[in-house]
């Protein structure tokens, strides 16, 4: 039986363990008073806050129960937010506004004065060339006392092909930032404090992720000098597994790739402790296709994989396992009523029962994006609205940051215009409103959102099972398994969509014969920006052209010796470039050859 | 009538393929031949294997970015090589291509632009009309030499057969000939990993052979009279998309055995174009029975089966009639539990045989695999190469 095989038994005895609690709470009259008084003292605990209005509300929503049996299952079941399963949420508060603001002594604090709060906005950017990114940045952050950057590379640095690489011209620049050396990473972060503890930084690249984070750890130490590793704070998202899955982004074969990830983890856990190395994706299996309970399945089981494929490594789950992170699609179908609160539960008794994980490790700390794939180019302006909702179904999840689609992403990197707006969604919806600014537990707790998140929860083991029967997450990978399912699922959303099964407002419904096509501004890149960053990738590699060589020899000697490859890389980074290291890597170790 | 035959891509640096694979379907479900060549691949692989292939069309599917330069850098490959009739270029990218950016390309050559919501039988509708009937004939011997050349006689070759080869065809001519160029046949269930194994042979080739030495490749993918194939070969093979590589995928149009009609043909077109060292032939997965390349091996100068090591019982293997005929025999996916099993089993039964069977295990998926480096120098540097020693 593979790790994952234990996951499922762990949930089932956890299940039996529920009932018997219950029962327990019911029948032993002393553990029912224990009960009992563990929840008036949860209670008791729970601090008041005021609204705007004057309306005195508890900072904490709790069920009215006085029976300890169904204390016992909700305490069991939900948990408080930032208990065990954590069901309602990682951290105890999470959006609310800090207490102090709320206070007495601080009503005379000026209004309009944001609290210190991490705000969980953290806009993807990326396009053109790195100062542009930068730019963009510095927009986007403007306003934010939290500087949470997230980064979108080009085709060519997903795929690690250098910008002088044949027929990738075009693609410079495109749908992301190009990146192709250590001084690219330099201006990419420009004018940002990365190591102050309010800046984070978020890279989203997997295939030649040892390679970007060697390139900016690096080029974080030009700047800040050699100690800035443990200050530095962000994410890579390194998610290997998904590539082959779904995203088909992966360079080298699933071995060295997944070998390279783990020399990554290894010494990032010990000389980046602040940093979360990997975070495990299920947004692109969804936005491939696959539906809410495929996602959830495939990301968890994957999730599981790594922690046993790192385990195996040596290294110990309470180092790694609480700088792993989790990303997700929002969609607009039910499931995403709990769907990731769902998953928070399946982590933490997966990571606990099997693998041996403290309260740290047991925390699936989750990003969410409102899913790209349900934005459509007829009556644009509607998905407005439709990332709206997505929004408000991942704060009822309770995701710890979020990006939210801008409207023009069916047609172009998102304009200013059109990310502001995907900026402000968040902020109207967790500041203006009063949804979750007050109090935790407003919107979850309903009937609906239980039923919804048992028959989530059931599905989900059933994939499990299905993904252990062929050996285990790598077995299932090998027979193209979440492969074949992502298809199979996407395929069939098409056809719905077809068919009008499924509705789309201004698609298949309500559409306007005759609209003109849109005017839209598109984000493009000047040929001149790409020539700059073909001169710029010729200049360096002509500058460094002694150094390389020997170099990308030693990388490739580490590679051949097992040593870790990641702490080589933050040598080979100051004269190479990220073409040149990925090729050197391929004939070292292969090419990832494609599923389809 | 020979179906209409188009090739379908990602561009590089994009690995968006939820769109092209349902239109691939969709193709095929409307009676098109699509040889699907991937994700991520560069102009001038599209270009080369379209034209190896002999489509009438490409089709792309990009999604971000750079289509402007993209496309116009394909047409300019396709253009350079004076096709007749030109292949035409169309594509997609939902929103990410506007009728400004198709303006620019129409203005480039590019054929047809289909923008976000266009339903898939517009698309098929399309196809049929623009690229239905489109009348080829030899090029001229001016051409002799060049990959449109040779595929466009495989293209004749294989839209001529009416009828079952000539007896004269096949097994004294091809076998008759006096050849520079060493035919291969690998041959073995579906599965078991052929196109995998042929693709790391042939990049041993390519290092090991002078860079004027070329080598084809001749893969079957089953098909059925009057219906849509998909030939998706080329999608999992990454060295094989090189200069050096000639590589033809053909539909069995309902041959059953392994191959097609006119596979004798395009094989003996292959090697009279005396363009190659080479010629590796990938049979369909074949069932217990197949001998695809006769008892007496007439087709090729090596056959070799390439099993997976999970054929099932002792008996299974029994029944296996190739076993009995193949020069080589490769366990692949070497990895998996039941190799060692396997090899034990086949080499008892080829012992008795006592044919001079070669037996080897692989592990292809595996860079460097040392199994795949001995069936290299058995097949390559072998004593075999260029004879035309009769078996």
């Amino acid at each position: 039986m593979t790790p994952l095989g234990q996951v499922v038994l762990a949930i089932e005895e956890y299940r039996r363990f529920v009932v018997s609690q219950i029962r327990k709470a019911r029948t032993d009259h002393e553990f029912g008073q224990q009960i009992l008084q563990k929840w008036q003292e949860a209670k008791a605990r729970i601090g008041t806050t005021v609204t705007p209005t004057g309306l005195r509300l508890p900072r904490l929503a709790l069920p009215d129960l006085d029976e300890a049996g169904e204390i016992a299952r909700f305490l069991c079941e939900e948990g408080l937010p930032g208990e065990f399963p954590y069901l309602t949420a990682a951290y105890p508060e999470q959006y609310l506004e800090p207490a102090a603001i709320n206070s007495k002594e601080n009503e005379n604090r000026r209004n309009h004065e944001k609290p210190f709060i991490e705000e969980p906005t953290r806009l993807f950017a990326g396009l053109g060339l790195a100062e542009d990114t930068n730019a963009r940045f510095h927009y986007l952050s403007r306003n934010q006392r939290s500087k949470r950057l997230s980064t979108a590379f080009d085709g060519p640095t997903l795929y690690g092909v250098g910008a002088a690489a044949d027929g990738v011209f075009g693609k410079i620049g495109e749908g992301g930032v190009a990146i192709d050396t250590v001084e690219d990473m330099e201006r990419l972060y420009a004018g940002f404090a990365l190591d102050q503890p309010n800046v984070s930084v978020s890279m989203t690249i997997s295939g030649p992720a040892p390679i970007l984070l060697a390139m900016f750890l690096v080029a974080a130490k030009h700047r800040f000098g050699p100690d800035v590793g443990p200050k530095l704070r962000g994410t890579i998202q390194a998610d290997v597994l998904k590539e082959v899955q779904a995203q088909n982004e992966l360079i080298f074969p699933i071995e060295p790739s997944l070998r390279f990830l783990a020399d990554m983890v290894d010494y990032s856990s010990r000389e980046m402790p602040r940093w979360y190395p990997i975070s495990i994706s299920g947004y692109h299996i969804a936005e491939a296709g696959a539906t809410p309970v495929q996602q959830a399945a495939y990301t968890l089981s994957n999730g599981f994989a790594y922690v046993d494929y790192f385990r195996n490594r040596g290294l110990d789950v309470n180092v790694f396992g609480p700088r792993l992170s989790f990303f997700l699609d929002c969609g607009l179908d039910v499931e995403y009523v709990a769907l990731a609160r769902v998953c928070r539960k399946i982590w933490a008794i997966g990571m606990r029962e099997v693998f041996g994980g403290g309260n740290r490790a047991q925390i699936l700390k989750l990003h969410t994006q409102t899913s790209g794939r349900s934005l459509i180019a007829a009556d644009w302006h509607n998905n407005l609205t439709r990332t709206a909702v997505e929004l408000m179904l991942a704060c009822m999840n309770a995701t710890n940051s979020c990006h939210s689609n801008s409207a023009d992403e069916p047609f172009t990197t998102p304009s200013e215009e059109y990310a502001r707006y995907a900026a402000h969604a968040q902020a109207i919806l967790l500041e203006e409103s009063g949804l979750f600014r007050h109090m935790m537990n407003t919107l979850p707790g309903s009937p609906g959102m239980k039923v919804i998140g048992n028959a989530v929860e059931e599905a989900i083991l059933e994939e499990f099972r299905e993904i252990e029967q062929q050996g285990g997450v790598l077995g299932a990978v090998e027979r193209r398994y979440q492969r074949s399912q992502i298809q199979a699922s996407g395929h069939m959303l098409e056809n719905q969509i077809y068919d009008g099964v499924r509705p789309v407002i201004g698609l298949n419904r309500y559409f306007d014969q005759g609209r003109d096509w849109p005017e839209v501004r598109m984000m493009r890149t000047q040929k001149e920006q790409k020539r700059l960053q073909l001169d710029r990738l010729q200049d360096f590699e002509k500058r460094h052209a002694e150094e390389s060589e020997r170099c990308l020899d030693r990388l490739s000697e580490v590679v051949d010796n097992g040593g870790n490859v990641f702490e080589e890389l933050t040598r080979t980074v100051e004269h190479c470039s990220l073409g040149q290291m990925t090729e050197r890597l391929c004939e070292v170790v292969g090419k990832f050859r494609p599923m389809v | 009538m020979s179906p209409i035959r188009i090739l379908t891509a990602v561009p590089i640096c994009d690995g968006h393929d939820s769109a092209i694979n349902t239109i691939n379907l969709e193709f095929i479900r409307h009676g098109i031949e699509v040889i699907y060549l991937g994700y991520h691949r560069s102009a001038r692989d599209i270009a080369r294997a379209a034209v190896q292939e002999d489509v009438v069309a490409i089709g792309l599917s990009t999604y971000n970015g750079g289509h402007i330069e993209f496309f116009g850098e394909v047409v300019d490959l396709l253009e350079q090589r004076r096709l007749a009739p030109p292949i035409k270029l169309f594509g997609g990218g939902g929103g990410t291509i506007t009728h400004a950016d198709a303006q620019i390309m129409y203005g480039h050559g590019v054929d047809r632009i289909f923008f976000a919501g266009t339903p898939l039988e517009e698309m098929v509708k399309y196809l049929r009309g623009g690229y239905g009937d489109v009348a080829r004939f030899p090029y001229e011997l001016a051409f002799a030499g060049s990959d449109q050349f040779l595929s466009r006689q495989l293209t004749l070759a294989d839209n001529g057969s009416g009828l079952p080869p000539q007896a004269s065809e096949t097994a004294s001519a091809a076998s008759k000939r006096v050849r520079s160029t060493k035919v291969i046949g690998l041959t073995g269930p579906g599965g078991a990993g052929k196109t995998t194994l042929i693709d790391e042979l042939v990049l041993r080739f390519l290092h090991s052979h002078a860079a004027d030495r070329r080598a084809a490749i001749l893969s079957h993918d089953p098909s059925i009279v009057g219906s849509g194939a998909l030939l998706g070969d080329r999608a999992t093979m990454i060295y094989s998309q090189h200069d050096r590589v000639f590589m033809r995928s053909i539909g069995t149009r309902g041959m059953t055995g392994g191959l097609s009609l006119s596979t004798d043909r395009c094989l003996r077109i292959l090697a009279e174009s005396n363009l190659f060292e080479f010629i590796l032939m990938e049979t369909v997965g074949t069932g217990q029975e197949a001998i695809p390349f006769g008892v007496d091996r007439h087709l090729v100068d090596q056959s070799v089966l390439v099993m997976p090591p999970d054929y099932g019982s002792r008996i299974q293997l029994q029944k296996i009639a190739m076993i009995d005929v193949a020069d080589v025999i490769v366990v692949n996916k070497a990895d998996l539990r039941g190799a060692r099993t396997a090899l034990t089993e086949i080499e008892s039964r080829i012992r008795t045989n006592r044919k001079g069977q070669s037996l080897l295990c692989t592990q292809a998926n595996r860079h460097r695999d040392t199994g795949v480096d001995q069936l290299f120098e058995l097949l390559f540097t072998g004593t075999g190469t260029g004879t035309d020693t009769p078996k």
